[in-house]
């Protein structure tokens, strides 16, 4: 599903940001990436939906080369996955409902298709009551909570997410977690970037460790 | 609904709450815009009127026909049935020397020096020939006059060409102007545009990065921008017709008796259809030429990384 191959990654002039980095993760596979800050994880997830580019290696996802995209079709890769972040993105003139809407609009769906997607993605999140409300009258948690639901309304096979319990307590981290765990089971392949020793202590999943740009364990 | 109507209205909605969101600056682009169309337009009128006075005088311009003293009644009557074969003349005025001496005694008795009293007659006698409305009258009257020379019994021929040459060299280097004013009005306007297009891309930098993260097409990007730089053309253009027009009906009711001094007969003249076309044309390619340098500049920065 996906691939890393000895890639490299520099950013300047100093030491580079992935230093000869090798990764496989299989179809439906929950992985963990760990670090401390400066490890290579954000990168990694960046490389992934070709935010970034590498200046050596291979990286395949579900059997797409991704160095070979160019602007015109990078979203074709960015379709089949999604992805979170530590502070949510969430636009801040939209409501809850027309920020999962949005993530299906820009793909060209149905109108009434989006309403039914967006209901049902907020219904798993548990935020339909919350469909009204702005990011700024919603708690750490509960933004969290609709930026997931922005990224599996369109049933996306991966979900990457950059430290999205970085902001939040113990407390709601483990009901996020929980959340993609879920969504795991019914099927999507989950990337998981934490530097949270308390995320990672059940130790369910496969943990990929990541220091100054090298992959400590897989 | 197919995929490209879907497009399509979600790029206009989107146009629609970028220009809310950002007011003030699309309302300066679009008072910039008329300002600028308004002054190639208020530069179009004066063209225009220009030429319609030139036109005006052209169809006033007659030919006098000076004769030799010694004509014989011969070729006096040669010359009249030139005349008379000549489809294209309107009127045709014999104005004997004992006359033309008359009329030019009576117009210069007040010039002061002029000795008037010569005891002859230094006048020729003469035709004065007016032609109908053509298409090509200078061109013909040059010609016909190019004719009459070479007749025995005619001493000259004047129809005021060089005045007319001159004014019409003048007019060429007024569309000469024109062409550069609004080259570099227009080259201003790209700028102006360009960067108020810039400054509504940064002020939705987030959404635009998120709308690429989750697998916008670059032109599903693009296209809200371009319509918005195409709107601020097409308003633009509108502001400015309407500041021509009210410039146009406040000269014409306030200059009205002048204008008819210069010419009799002659309405003050608007901007003719196709150039008020041309003139909106202008705006909406400005406002499409200048959002498309922008946002293709963003995306650029954007596929650098």
């Amino acid at each position: 599903m996906i691939q890393l191959f000895n890639v490299i990654k520099n950013y300047g002039s100093g030491k580079p940001a992935l230093d000869d980095v090798s990764i496989k993760i299989e179809k439906g596979e929950f992985v963990f990436l760990t670090g401390p800050s400066g490890a290579g994880k954000t990168t990694i997830l960046k490389i992934l939906f070709g935010w970034e580019h590498y200046e050596e290696g291979q990286v395949l996802v579900q059997g797409i080369n991704v160095g070979r995209l160019d602007a015109g079709n990078i979203h074709t890769l960015r379709r089949s996955m999604g992805v979170i972040f530590q502070d949510y993105k969430l636009l801040p003139n939209k409501t809850v409902f027309e920020n999962v809407a949005f993530a299906q609009e820009v793909t060209n769906r149905d109108r009434k298709k989006i309403k039914f997607k967006t209901w049902e993605a907020l219904k798993n999140v548990g935020l339909t009551p919350k469909k009204d409300s702005f990011p700024a009258q919603l708690s750490g948690g509960e933004q969290q909570r609709v930026a997931i639901a922005r990224a599996m309304v369109n049933t996306p096979p991966i979900i990457l997410a950059d430290e999205p319990t970085g902001n939040l307590d113990q407390e709601i981290s483990s009901e996020i977690l929980k959340l993609f765990e879920e969504i795991n089971r019914n099927g999507a392949t989950i990337v998981f970037a934490t530097h949270s020793q308390e995320i990672l202590k059940p130790g369910k999943h496969r943990v990929i460790v990541l220091n100054r740009g090298k992959v400590v364990s897989s | 609904m197919n995929s490209a109507t879907q497009t399509l209205l979600t790029s206009l909605r989107t146009t629609v709450s970028n220009i809310r969101a950002n007011k003030q600056t699309f309302l300066i682009s679009v008072m910039t815009i008329a300002i600028s169309v308004g002054i190639l337009g208020l530069f179009l009128i004066i063209f225009f009127n220009l030429n319609a006075l030139l036109t005006s005088w052209n169809q006033q311009v007659q030919l006098v026909v000076y004769l030799k003293n010694d004509i014989s009644p011969s070729e006096k009557s040669d010359l009249k049935d030139i005349f008379k074969s000549n489809s294209k003349i309107q009127s045709m005025e014999e104005v004997s020397k004992e006359k033309a001496w008359e009329e030019f005694k009576l117009t210069q008795k007040n010039s002061v020096g002029l000795e008037l009293d010569l005891g002859f007659n230094p006048l020729p006698d003469s035709y004065k020939i007016r032609f109908k409305a053509s298409e090509n009258r200078s061109r013909h009257i040059s010609e016909f006059a190019g004719q009459l020379q070479k007749n025995r019994g005619v001493e000259s021929v004047e129809y005021g060409e060089k005045w007319i040459d001159r004014f019409e060299k003048f007019m060429i280097f007024c569309q000469l102007f024109l062409l550069g004013v609004g080259v570099l009005l227009s080259l201003g306007l790209i700028l102006i545009i360009s960067n108020t297009i810039r400054l509504s891309i940064y002020s939705r930098q987030d959404e635009i990065e998120l709308m690429l993260l989750i697998g916008a097409t670059p032109s599903f990007v693009k296209i809200p921008f371009i319509f918005e730089g195409i709107l601020q053309g097409l308003a633009g253009s509108f502001v400015s017709l309407g500041f021509m027009g009210a410039v146009y009906s406040y000269l014409k009711t306030e200059f009205r008796p002048s204008i008819d001094s210069l010419a009799r007969g002659m309405e003050l003249q608007f901007i003719s259809q196709p150039f008020l076309l041309m003139l909106v044309g202008l705006s909406i390619l400005i406002g499409f030429v200048a959002s498309y340098i922008s946002t293709y500049q963003y995306m650029q920065v954007l596929n650098k990384r």
